[in-house]
């Protein structure tokens, strides 16, 4: 089967834009193709990972994006597993590259959640958890978080202070990420002062509301040959799309056992393990879930995924040396939900083809994966692994 | 067993049997909306003071809510059962931000409650958060929506029930 590579990425920083979102998405497509022939030359097929209809009202962004984008009479679809959704159109991409279908798919993701204000994206996010019980009874999406964060604080030796730890390491790691939403320091007593959101999880440590577009152009390698050069290119080796249950209840609350099996699906497929990995980029919407992510992913041993806060050489010695969340994370790059996994994708390029700033460049990285999730925990999990 | 008519159907017994909640009767076979295994059957139990969830006859696993497919094992052998009312809290939280049309209610004390019975669910519970800890016992029981209950319903689900839980003092 063809390997898929990307071949090119493009985005707009994360942030908060005046812009709509099909303009955002345009500015990412000019990102993206700059130095190479436009995307009708190019593209077969386009994805668009997508949340919600709530902050633009505007649905078929398939066909909306691909006449942004120049293309026509193209397969166009817009994808939607909540948070997921960025990872899912990368996956569908991948997917349709190594089974022949297309040489080259463009696999975006658009969310312009400022439109409506906090209340909106809470409402909206909300429709992302069960109805009968969640939703009903007023459980918000970090309502739900925090209780499997109240549970880990219960069954394991973390603490509040190691969830800030994780805070505080994304928000250091974004100020070198020109893309990245916040660019000041958090301190750990500033994450622990900060106001409840939903006990135990604060202000600091949830991910932002944000508006974002993000491009990741995936192609066969005759084609990535034709346009780039081997060095410009990053292989995916492996890739999975796993579901769990939506309802928080029906999930075991301390292990993340959909995130495991998606994960090590793409290890094997890729012929690596955890410690192998250099870079990773995981779904760090609330701190917890960078815990909770390390551990599925083998980085930690299981319970001990606070450890993942600590700098390589500060970690017990069962823990991988990966650096988790370059990018600043969903905490400090920003969570622009549908495109989010595109975002993770284009840290992993960006490590891999050395092409990321100089502070945050992780030396000799040749293997990334990025986790991206939907739903409360592992809803929906996506996992890619990136190659050198 | 009271025969419930709904205003949408016939009261003829005759013609419209009743759908005993606990009708013991598998998932196989017809499905309508008075049928316990649907959330319209759940909220009607549920506001008789029962709580009714599915039961695998296959991997004996409870079902909340009831549903025909079994989502432990796969298997579509699911009768209804009338569970137990008392549970321990397994994790909870107190919501601060709420969504807009429950601002009223913040902050709101929820939980999620493994039954005796197993089976788990998330609810409100009628204590302060600070009052409540995993490991406590609760009672299910049912109310009224609130006005924000019914803004936030959909049209079916305006007359639905909501169930809370209600710390027991053990």
């Amino acid at each position: 089967m063809p390997t898929p590579y990307i071949v090119t990425v493009g985005s707009t920083p994360v942030g908060k834009f005046d812009a709509t979102g099909r303009e955002l998405f345009s500015q990412a497509i000019e990102d993206a193709f700059e130095g190479l022939p436009a995307p009708r030359e190019i593209v077969d097929a386009l994805y668009v990972g997508n949340q919600s209809e709530s902050y633009e009202h505007q649905i078929i962004y398939g066909s909306q994006l691909a006449e942004w984008a120049g293309l026509r009479h193209v397969p166009a679809e817009r994808v939607e597993a909540c948070a997921a959704s960025g990872g899912l159109a990368l996956k569908d991409a991948v997917q349709d590259v190594q089974s022949g279908a297309h040489d080259a798919v463009l696999a975006s993701g658009l969310e312009k959640m400022s439109s409506g204000g906090t209340g909106t994206a809470t409402d909206a996010l909300m429709a992302a958890s069960e109805r009968m019980f969640e939703q009903r009874s007023g459980i918000t999406a970090h309502g739900l978080y925090a209780m499997l964060a109240q549970r880990y604080l219960h069954d394991t030796e973390a603490t509040e202070k190691d969830f800030a730890r994780i805070a505080v390491k994304n928000h250091r790691n974004a100020r070198d990420n020109p893309l990245a939403q916040f660019d000041r320091d958090l301190d750990i007593e500033t994450v622990l002062e900060s106001q409840y959101v939903a006990n135990p999880l604060k202000f600091y440590d949830c991910a932002p509301v944000s508006d974002g577009a993000a491009a990741v152009l995936v192609t066969n390698e005759e084609v990535a040959m034709e346009l780039v050069d081997r060095d410009d290119t990053v292989a995916i080796e492996g890739y999975a799309a796993v579901s769990d249950y939506l309802a928080l209840a029906e999930h075991n609350l301390t292990e993340l056992e959909g995130a495991s099996k998606a994960i090590h699906s793409a290890y094997d497929q890729a012929g690596l393990e955890a410690a192998d990995i250099d870079v990773a980029e995981v779904h760090d919407a609330f701190t917890v879930n960078e815990a909770l992510l390390a551990e599925a992913a083998g980085f930690t041993p299981t319970g001990e995924g606070r450890q993942i806060g600590y700098d390589p050489d500060e970690r017990s010695d069962e823990c991988t040396n990966v650096q988790v969340s370059t990018s600043g994370g969903l905490k400090a790059r920003g969570h622009p939900v549908g495109a989010t996994g595109l975002y993770q994708a284009i840290e992993a390029y960006e490590q891999l083809t050395g092409r990321a700033t100089t502070a945050r460049q992780v030396n000799d990285a040749t293997a990334a994966l990025a986790v991206n999730e939907g739903g409360t925990g592992d809803a929906m999990t996506t996992a890619h692994v990136f190659t050198a | 067993m009271t025969n419930h008519t709904h205003p949408d159907t016939t009261d003829d017994s005759d013609e419209q049997p009743s759908r005993a909640m606990t009708d013991g009767g598998s998932s196989r076979g017809e499905l309508n909306l008075e049928h316990s295994l649907t959330s319209a059957g759940f909220f009607e139990s549920l506001s008789e003071d029962r709580l009714v969830g599915g039961r695998c006859q296959d991997c004996d696993a409870v079902l909340l809510p009831p549903r025909p497919i079994c989502n432990e094992c796969g298997g579509s052998d699911v009768v209804a059962e009338d569970l137990p009312k008392e549970g321990t809290i397994v994790s909870h939280t107190n919501i601060h931000k709420t969504a807009p049309v429950f601002d009223d209610l913040a902050p709101l004390a929820v939980a999620i409650v493994e039954l005796d019975s197993t089976g788990r669910f998330p609810g409100r519970v009628e204590a302060p958060y600070d009052e409540i800890a995993i490991g406590d016992r609760v009672r299910v029981e049912q109310r009224e929506p609130t006005e924000a209950d019914r803004e936030f319903a959909l049209p079916h689900e305006e007359d639905w029930p909501l169930h809370v839980f209600v710390p027991l003092d053990e």
